[in-house]
């Protein structure tokens, strides 16, 4: 022995003998004979095999070969060549006894070998792997694949040019995919399929030499291999975390471990990469018509959003919204694609708050305008009333919601102004039907971003532009998209959450628990600014003839939100001189139904109510009381709660017939005084007469923009609705206003006594009030109408302008008034000239 | 024993059910699995012949026909070497698709696949499509054509057969490296016509 030893350790005739021997593999020639002539490493190797493979792996004998290659690692080579040698032979033999043994003993081999000399051993290891995996025999693929799985752990520090993994993935995939007729073995197949491709990924993705893994043709199998075995789990639970092997029972079941799979493989994905594990995902979804019902498409982009970088989270958002609209296989048919669509824009709105968090800048926009762009070519092709589509926009806009929900503030509001200025204008020109539901839909979003903004400064909540592309929508002509934008004031204004207490409208505040706050420096800057914008926009709101139930009680809700809001001693004043307005216009607004009427009155009294509640106004309170108490017993349609119909009223009953029942500003001044709070500006007349129901739009953008940009009076003098108290007798037709000394109640008996001077006065305003109200917002036929039969108008309008003109030039009468008031008379002017022009042609 | 000289890959296509796998099994088992149920994704199996006197692997796909796998089976046909489309003779339907699956080869196959149409089941007594409008079919579009019968084990072996012959004699007038016991290539990468150029199309 010793002799032959030394014989082949030194020398030349080593070789010579070496692949003498190595030619003669046949073990019937060599085996027995001449073992002792045979090389060192192929004793080595022969010696681990026993007897009869029950015995398994000689482990002294097996000891001996791992020292003999460690010492000699150049032979290596040799040895795995050798050992792969026998174990092909064994399979072709059908021994898998001796091929379980020469795959242990590889595996051995392979882990004792150092780093540096693994390249050595490693091809004819992977050849050995190769040949168990093309057998039929299920335990040989699981063998090859685990002891693949071993190999894949370790990590090479030597480059490896030529390996190529394609076979494995080839391979693996088919195993995933395995249908043995034994539902065990079956699993086990497809458990093995899965650690093979982790292994492959794991080998090739930290290795930039070897094969690309993401490469269409290896993720076109591995990708839907995945999925495949994942769809199959009964129920689908996602798990947030990237832990998975915390899960117990993670290597035992195929869903499982294709689903640790997936995660590590989004999870090591780079930017470039994820593509094309997207591409593949989406396509097996369409393959497998797995959107509807798309449990499983939200557990699987649930997945991928909680595994990937979150620095590209966005990409699988923007992959998915891209498909959004592609054709599935069953494109064919228009309504199942349609609804393929709403169930992937479901997904979308599921995953796309997982994204928020992470996104920054412009790819937010991005998503946004991608979203508002995919609503809009909905909206473009609802010609018919499709649920379908009606579902996908619901999704799309639910998407839009959870997104802004978890992005900062701040950016909500970038996005509301973003929406808001995407909404088309209706009001230039003719609005079409599709322009009117985008419009809606659009508003639908605003509202769902609304919902998830937080406010906390009113100032903030409403910057400038904001607020005027908001109220500039307010005027639109569909009563439903009116509404709508009321919705989103309510949300945007209740910090409080007082808005679902105040839906309709009540007088009995005390019962419901609303919670008020004193109202901030901040804020009373922001409605001294823009407050008068936003009172005259509601208030040219209620004046609309198209306005349904909803709509008053919404602008009801908006106005009792703003007086809990901004409850200050500042701005009751000018929230009082609104709802005196709004009861003035309930009165003399000829396009106004009794219904409308009616419900102002009701909406009136409930405001009026509301305010002793946000602050101690005790007077008020009982002076509101009083009213209330009386409407109930003489009147109760003049109360809440609001109907859609009012049954046939007598003309005694009708709202204009009952002026002691009306609120009286007097009486308001006298209860604000009794509190302490200064009144003078409720005693100036009204400024809100910007009647909305002639030329609308047009009337309402300028008044809109005038006030919005918050242009201040030059002229510190105040006036008050400018018509001389002649030209308001000599008009016809105009209603009285019900506060004439006829009346009779209390407090006109009261002021009577008091300064009947002063009352007169008042009451002398009032009427111009009355009259530049009736000018202002009664339709020009109207006004023709009852104009024309006595007077030349011509003549009278010369006059009324004549007046205008001198204006400015007179002295301030009545009472001094900053704010609000300069800017009405600002408005005056103009108002003739410019809402009128008609009537010069004339 | 690993003493090939070629190794080949074939990939066989075509609708559900009309006996891919069993003529796969056929050939490499020698068995007809009766109540043989639909293919899942893809199946593999080995077979080495030998063509004058020289060993060829043949590494066969059998894909599944339904259409929702058909994304996977398409990542499969890159790498071919050959292509078997399958249609069942006592089945229209199968045979009116055969241009959808040109098509799909088209798209996703190596441009110098070696393509052969083959009709299944003669052994059936209800045939639709008779012999000459497959072979005129085949003829069109540059195909081989055979018709089979895995049940009869007729023609099966020979189709394979033809294909191994075809590859090797294209694989030796490229002259491409050969495999060769020791220096061979490495591990999952096997010897083949035209692999670059498929390489090169993804």
């Amino acid at each position: 022995m010793s002799f032959v030893k030394c014989c082949f350790e030194s020398g030349e005739g080593h070789d010579f003998l070496d692949s003498f021997v190595q030619k003669c593999t046949d073990p019937g020639c060599c085996c027995g004979c001449c073992s002792a002539l045979r090389p060192r490493y192929k004793r080595l190797v022969d010696n681990i095999f026993p007897a009869s493979p029950q015995d398994g792996l000689v482990k002294s004998n097996m000891e001996k070969l791992t020292f003999y290659s460690l010492s000699s690692p150049e032979k290596l080579d040799r040895i795995g060549e050798y050992l792969f040698q026998k174990a092909s032979r064994d399979i072709y033999r059908r021994r898998h006894g001796f091929v379980i043994i020469a795959m242990e003993a590889m595996d051995q081999l392979l882990l004792a070998c150092h780093s540096q000399t693994l390249n050595l051993f490693v091809e004819s290891f992977l050849k050995m792997v190769q040949k168990l995996l093309e057998s039929t025999d299920p335990q040989l693929q699981i063998l090859a694949t685990q002891s693949f799985v071993r190999f894949a752990n370790i990590e090479e520090d030597t480059p490896s040019y030529h390996r190529r993994y394609d076979f494995f993935v080839s391979k693996f995939s088919a195993m995933c995919h395995s249908n043995h007729s034994d539902a065990a073995t079956r699993d086990k197949i497809r458990l093995a399929g899965i650690q093979g491709l982790q292994g492959v990924i794991r080998k090739t993705v930290s290795d930039d030499l070897v094969e690309n893994i993401w490469e269409a043709q290896h993720m076109d199998k591995i990708v839907p291999s995945l999925l495949y075995n994942m769809q199959t789990a009964e129920k689908y639970e996602t798990v947030s975390c990237m832990e998975t092997d915390t899960r117990d029972g993670a290597e035992e079941s195929p869903p499982r471990l294709a689903e640790a799979c997936l995660r590590e493989l989004v999870g090591r994905a780079s930017f470039g990469h994820i593509r094309s594990v997207l591409r593949p995902v989406l396509t097996h979804f369409d393959r497998h018509e797995l959107w509807v019902p798309n449990d499983f498409a939200v557990h699987t982009f649930k997945i991928i959003m909680f595994s990937i970088q979150a620095q590209y989270s966005y990409s699988v958002v923007e992959a998915l919204m891209q498909h959004l609209d592609a054709a599935g296989p069953g494109a064919s048919d228009p309504r199942s694609r349609t609804r393929v669509r709403a169930a992937r824009a479901a997904v979308l709105s599921n995953i796309v708050a997982i994204a928020a968090g992470d996104s920054v800048g412009p790819s937010v926009l991005e998503i946004i305008n991608n979203l508002l762009t995919n609503l809009r070519a909905s909206v473009a092709r609802d010609s018919e009333k499709e649920t379908d589509e009606k579902l996908y926009q619901e999704a799309l806009i639910n998407a839009l919601g959870e997104f802004a929900d978890h992005l900062p503030d701040f950016q909500k509001i970038d996005i509301m102004m973003f929406i808001i200025s995407k909404v088309p204008s209706s009001q230039r020109g003719k609005s079409t039907k599709a322009d009117a539901m985008l419009q809606t839909i659009l508003l639908k979003s605003l509202l769902k971003v609304g919902t998830t903004y937080k406010t906390t400064e009113l100032s903030k909540a409403f910057p400038a532009a904001f607020l005027e592309a908001l109220l500039r929508v307010s005027g639109a002509s569909e009563p439903g998209t009116r509404a709508l934008l009321q919705r989103i004031l309510h949300t945007l204004l209740d910090r409080h959450s007082n808005a679902p207490l105040l839906h309709t409208p009540t007088v009995d505040y005390a019962e419901l628990g609303l919670t008020v706050e004193k109202c901030s420096r901040q804020d009373l800057i922001f409605v001294s600014k823009h407050g008068y914008a936003i009172f005259s926009s509601l208030y040219d709101g209620l004046q609309l003839e198209s306005n349904t139930l909803e709509n008053v009680e919404a602008i009801y809700t908006t106005l009792a939100l703003l007086c809990i809001e901004l409850a200050s001693e500042e701005t009751v004043c000018d929230i009082l001189q609104l709802i005196l307005a709004v009861q003035q216009s309930a009165l003399s607004n000829p396009v106004l139904s009794v219904a409308g009427q009616c419900q102002l009155q009701a909406v009136v009294v409930s405001l009026t109510a509301l305010l002793p509640h946000v602050m101690p106004l005790m007077k008020l309170d009982d002076y509101i009381r009083k009213i209330i108490d009386s409407r109930s017993s003489e009147a109760p349609h003049l109360l809440p709660p609001l109907r859609r119909e009012y049954p046939q009223l007598a003309p005694a009953d009708m709202p204009s017939s009952l002026p002691y029942l009306m609120i009286d500003q007097m009486a308001v001044c006298e209860c604000l005084k009794a509190s302490g709070v200064e009144s003078a500006r409720l005693q100036a007349a009204s400024p809100y007469a910007g009647g909305a129901t002639l030329s609308l739009a047009h009337r309402h953008s300028w008044v809109e923009a005038g006030a919005a940009q918050g242009r201040d009076s030059l002229a510190d003098i105040t006036a008050g609705p400018v018509l001389e108290p002649d030209s308001a007798n000599s008009s016809p037709g105009v209603q009285r206003h019900p506060m004439q000394a006829e009346s009779v109640s209390l407090e006109a008996l009261r002021r009577a006594a008091g300064g009947p001077t002063e009352a007169e006065k008042r009451e002398a305003e009032r009427r111009k009030a009355t009259l530049n109200n009736a000018f202002r917002t009664a339709p020009f036929q109207h006004l023709r109408e009852i104009t024309q039969p006595k007077y030349e108008i011509k003549d009278k309008l010369e006059e009324i302008f004549n007046s205008i003109s001198e204006e400015p030039l007179l002295p301030a009468s009545g009472s001094c008034s900053p704010g609000g008031q300069t800017k009405s008379y600002q408005q005056h002017v103009p108002a003739y000239t410019k809402y009128f022009p008609e009537l010069f042609l004339y | 024993m690993e003493d090939y000289k070629f190794l080949f890959k074939v990939v066989l296509v075509g609708n559900a059910g009309v006996g891919k796998t069993c003529l796969v099994r056929r050939f490499t088992q020698g068995l007809f699995p009766p109540g043989q149920g639909a293919t899942i994704g893809v199946d593999f199996m080995i077979k080495t012949v030998e063509v004058d006197g020289e060993k060829v692997k043949l590494q066969i796909w059998d894909t599944a026909g339904q259409e929702r796998f058909r994304s996977i089976t398409q990542s499969y046909y890159r790498s071919a070497h050959a292509l078997i489309l399958v249609y069942d003779i006592s089945c229209q339907p199968t045979f009116d698709c055969l241009p959808d699956w040109l098509r799909e080869i088209e798209e996703y196959a190596n441009n110098k696949v070696l393509r052969i149409l083959v009709g299944n089941k003669t052994d059936r007594e209800d045939r639709e499509i008779p012999r000459h409008i497959g072979e005129d079919f085949a003829q069109r579009h540059g195909m081989y054509f055979l018709e089979t019968s895995a049940k009869e084990a007729e023609n099966v072996e020979r189709l394979f057969m033809e294909i191994a012959v075809e590859l090797m004699e294209q694989a030796k007038c490229k002259e491409l490296p050969k495999y060769d016991g020791s220096l061979g290539p490495i591990n999952g990468k096997t010897t083949s016509v035209g692999d670059s150029g498929c390489c090169l199309r993804s």
